[in-house]
């Protein structure tokens, strides 16, 4: 498999001399036939991916940005397992996208069609693991003319070339520089799996790591430049709304002051060429606002704070509560008109001895990275350099080319270390207020930086949904019939809605699963696993709903539900419930949830991660809610760095419970209410329940699924299938801290 | 504009300085300091944790003229190459994800282990009130017993 990916995407590997080391880049035959593309000139500076240097220190360049869940280190051991190295050698560094738009396939072609993603892939390792082996052969190769011996008699290991008959040895960068320019006959093969020394065996913490405890790891925030100036920004409360006026004169004179700057959307420059973003502009619009340029921040803060602003809240002002929303919502839903989007049989036509329906709600979520918004430019009239803590470099590039108006042969982009990522520095609207403030001052390099207050007001949120189910239940309490509509604002994704297992594991005869739209101004985008996050809370708690209206255990009915689809979810249930001593009996006021999800699948068997988790919850009669321990366990196939997938496991579910217990964002006015982390809660150390990860579920199954996504999904459901297994109280929308949980 | 003198992992500073800006944001526009974070700006998360003649401290709610001749420590000053005992169970143990929080969390720990060297999970809950959006609370827990174990061995 991994010869055929390479051969059919006809890849070259080259090599270079680079300050006395070897250097390999990886070529792709059609780009080098043609022209570049994007209007893009041919340019012979290397795009390296894999450096080896005389001192035998390794770097890695990775076109992933690191956003925490170990995308670069991932790469790295990659390439280590075939290229025999000492890993403590082996350092990481940023590609940069202007190096693919002057040279294209330099890093993006065949690999992700974008800078960001996941480096863990299967489809990425083959390409990474051929530098690899071709580093180590041209080693070998080189080593080998210098002895004047065979290339068989010679084994790398640990960074080291050794000649077996004769004992001889010598360290990879002393012959890094003649490997750069020896002939390989053929590029040698890959080792298979059963002899991996790295991958699977090992468990290598984040490269990164040691520049992070000791303070010195840039982020985006960190960034510091020659002469550098620091805004401060504020845009229209109301998302859609427009700067109506505003008073430079009263903070020009204050400390530090240098400028005061209208942020307006209508004059974007645009690309002086045709644009390739990665998910195109819509969404990265400029937001109307007003920015203050000072010496420091903090004078630019305060001068911004002293600023008279007056706003034109537009249409958005209509959505003047949450209630109005849901009213609006269910007056769709009540319809059953929705576009269908999965069908089986005919669900009209069952006769169920039971029926029953229920509508669910998740609110807006913002992302909250610990990394405010922010970023810095600097912009002259012909050039444009761009330092960021982007999820995807080749978003935010041709952003900033699109906001600055400059060629971008001469717009050049820095990736920095990202404070978390999960879906919010992709869509680039944050570039866009960056380059959009820097422009206006040119010459000199501006950081701007969004407060805390600024960041969640001005998000992309989770978008808002509803779904409604209705489903028949026949004689023996099963599911005849399943019906399904959402109703969302913003992305149309319904992931985890349409491809639910349920409606493709052929236990249900009659499904039908549409969705509908409730338009909005609110800003709306990627959270970590996209409406499947909020999905995954819909679905396992109406089917968990469909379960105590048919009489049957919550566990044995998901286990029938799926008993002729991928068995790893039965093992996945199974495991959960034993572990967390499913039926066993508990005081009142406490009980037990199940639920099950992945991502992602696309209704497709043995694919994506698997996660189920049991929560064992106690409420108290005043409606307190403690989540006493999360039985957790989940199959996405192998594991490559178990660890790493370990720590995504325990951030996601972290994630999931605090998405689910404390996050919704209220809308009142057509603005967001909460501004910080007082009325935004986040879980704290105290907050934290035991949570309990089993390995044994893991299927073996020859895929290396992504696992920072799956577990957000079924840790909310699970809880709230807790609940009402407590108290008797179906809890049909989150976050729980703002449901009515009391009983007697 | 006033002149604070203070010192930070042990440097003299002097600087001439609106007194009301934060101790965060001296540290890190003023004096190019940048392993101190910026999180909130309200003292919820901790991410911006100094030490303030020794005692664990928010920076971002400190306006510097507060520390005139007061002894700051950062993430910078926390060991001399990074290999405080935090620091290395925290690479060890694999603690960060995004990172960003834990220049914060350190400090936070490193005043809990010398007020308390041998702190119960009920003391480090009191005391790590820091905000980790990453969840990496358990393996800090786990890195803070480690480090207490350690020390008492």
């Amino acid at each position: 498999m991994t010869q055929m990916k390479m051969s059919r995407r006809k890849f070259l590997i080259t090599s270079a001399t680079v300050a006395g080391g070897l250097s390999l880049q990886l070529v792709p035959i059609d780009a080098m036939a043609a022209t570049g593309k994007n209007g893009g000139q041919r340019d012979s500076a290397l795009s390296p991916w894999l450096t080896i240097q005389a001192d035998d220190t390794i770097i890695v360049t990775v076109p992933t940005p690191e956003i925490g869940n170990g995308a670069s280190t991932q790469q790295a051991m990659n390439i280590a397992e075939e290229l025999a190295c000492d890993w403590q050698r082996v350092n990481v560094e940023f590609a940069s996208f202007s190096r693919e738009y002057k040279q294209p396939g330099s890093y993006a072609v065949g690999m992700q069609p974008f800078f960001g993603g996941h480096s863990t892939d299967h489809e990425r390792m083959p390409y990474t693991m051929q530098l690899g082996a071709s580093a180590r052969e041209r080693l070998k190769l080189a080593a080998a003319q210098r002895w004047n011996v065979s290339i068989t008699e010679i084994e790398a290991r640990n960074s080291v070339l050794k000649h077996l008959p004769s004992g001889r040895t010598l360290r990879f960068g002393e012959v890094a520089a003649e490997a750069a320019s020896v002939v390989l006959e053929s590029e040698p093969s890959l080792k298979p799996q059963s002899e991996w020394t790295l991958l699977g065996k090992t468990k290598p913490h984040k490269v990164q790591l040691p520049k992070v405890v000791n303070g010195s790891a840039k982020y985006g925030v960190d960034v510091t430049r020659p002469g550098m100036v620091y805004a401060a920004l504020r845009q229209s409360p109301v998302h859609g709304g427009l700067l109506k006026s505003h008073d430079p004169e009263a903070v020009l004179s204050m400390p530090g002051v240098r400028a005061v700057v209208v942020i307006d959307p209508s004059a974007t420059p645009g690309s002086p060429v045709d644009a390739s973003p990665t998910f195109g502009f819509e969404g990265s619009e400029c937001r109307s606002g007003v920015a203050v340029i000072a010496d420091h921040y903090w004078q630019a803060k305060k001068a911004l704070d002293a600023l008279p602003v007056e706003w034109d809240d537009g249409l958005g002002a209509f959505w003047n509560s949450d209630e109005k929303i849901h009213e609006r919502q269910d007056r769709i839903l009540d319809r059953w008109a929705g576009a269908p989007l999965t069908k089986s049989g005919n669900v009209d036509t069952v006769k169920a001895a039971k029926t029953i329906e229920a509508t669910y709600r998740t609110p807006f979520c913002e992302h909250a990275t610990m990394e405010p918004l922010n970023g810095t430019a600097l912009y002259t009239e012909d050039s444009l350099e761009l330092w960021h803590s982007t999820q995807d470099m080749q978003q935010a590039f041709w952003v900033a080319v699109d906001e600055s108006g400059v060629h971008p042969d001469r717009v050049t982009i820095h990736q920095t270390m990202v404070g978390g990522g999960f879906g919010r520095r992709v869509i680039g609207d944050d570039v866009r207020a960056v380059v959009a403030v820097a422009r206006q001052y040119p010459g000199v390099p501006v950081k701007v930086i969004w407060s805390r207050e600024e960041t969640t007001q001005q998000g992309a949120y989770r978008t808002q949904l509803a779904a409604r189910f209705r489903a028949g239940l026949n004689e023996q309490g099963m599911l005849e019939s399943l019906e399904g509509e959402t109703c969302f604002s913003g992305m149309a994704l319904n992931l985890g809605f349409t491809d639910m297992a349920y409606a493709f594991s052929g236990a249900i005869p009659n499904v039908r699963l549409a969705a509908s739209n409730l338009p909005m101004h609110i800003a709306t985008g990627a959270y970590r696993a996209p409406c499947y996050n909020a999905h995954a809370f819909t679905v396992e708690t109406f089917i968990d709903e469909c379960a105590v209206a048919g009489g049957i255990d919550p566990l044995e009915y998901r286990l029938k539900l799926l008993a002729d689809w991928d068995p790893a979810w039965s093992h996945c249930l199974k495991l959960a419930a034993e572990r967390a001593g499913w039926g066993k009996p508990l005081p009142k006021g406490q009980g037990r949830g199940i639920a099950i999800s992945n991502w992602p699948h696309s209704g497709e068997k043995q694919a994506g991660a698997t996660v189920c988790a049991v929560a064992h919850v106690e409420v108290s009669q005043e409606g307190k809610l403690t989540v006493h321990s999360i039985d957790f366990t989940f199959d996405c196939g192998r594991t490559v760095n178990l660890d790493a997938v370990l720590a995504q496991l325990e951030g996601g579910i972290i994630f999931g419970l605090n998405m689910s217990l404390n996050e919704g964002l209220t809308i009142v006015d057509g603005a967001v209410v909460e501004s910080n982390f007082d009325r935004y809660p986040m879980l704290k150390m105290a907050d934290i329940p035991e949570i309990k990860i089993h390995l044994e579920a893991l299927s073996g199954h020859d895929r290396f699924a992504i696992i920072g996504e799956a577990p957000v999904g079924p840790i909310g459901p699970a809880i709230g299938n807790a609940i009402y297994q407590a108290i008797g109280k179906r809890v049909r929308s989150t976050p729980f801290r703002k449901q009515d949980l009391s009983w007697s | 504009m006033t002149t604070i003198k203070f010192t930070v992992n042990g440097q003299a500073q002097s600087l001439d300085i609106d007194p009301t800006t934060p101790l965060l944001w001296t540290l890190r526009d003023h004096l190019q300091m940048t392993g101190t974070k910026f999180g909130c700006g309200i003292g919820m998360c901790g991410a911006c944790t100094v030490h303030l003649n020794g005692n664990a401290t928010r920076s971002c709610l400190i306006p510097v003229q507060a520390v005139d001749g007061a002894d700051i420590a950062t993430i910078e000053g926390l060991s001399e190459s990074g290999d405080h005992i935090l620091q290395k169970l925290w690479v060890e143990l694999n603690v960060p994800q995004c990172g960003y929080c834990q220049s914060g969390v350190l400090m936070a720990a490193a005043d809990l282990l010398k007020r308390i060297p041998n702190p119960s999970d009920e003391e480090i809950d009191a005391n790590i009130s820091n905000i980790c959006r990453c969840g990496t609370y358990p393996r800090i827990r786990e890195g803070i017993r480690r480090a207490a174990q350690e020390m008492g061995a």
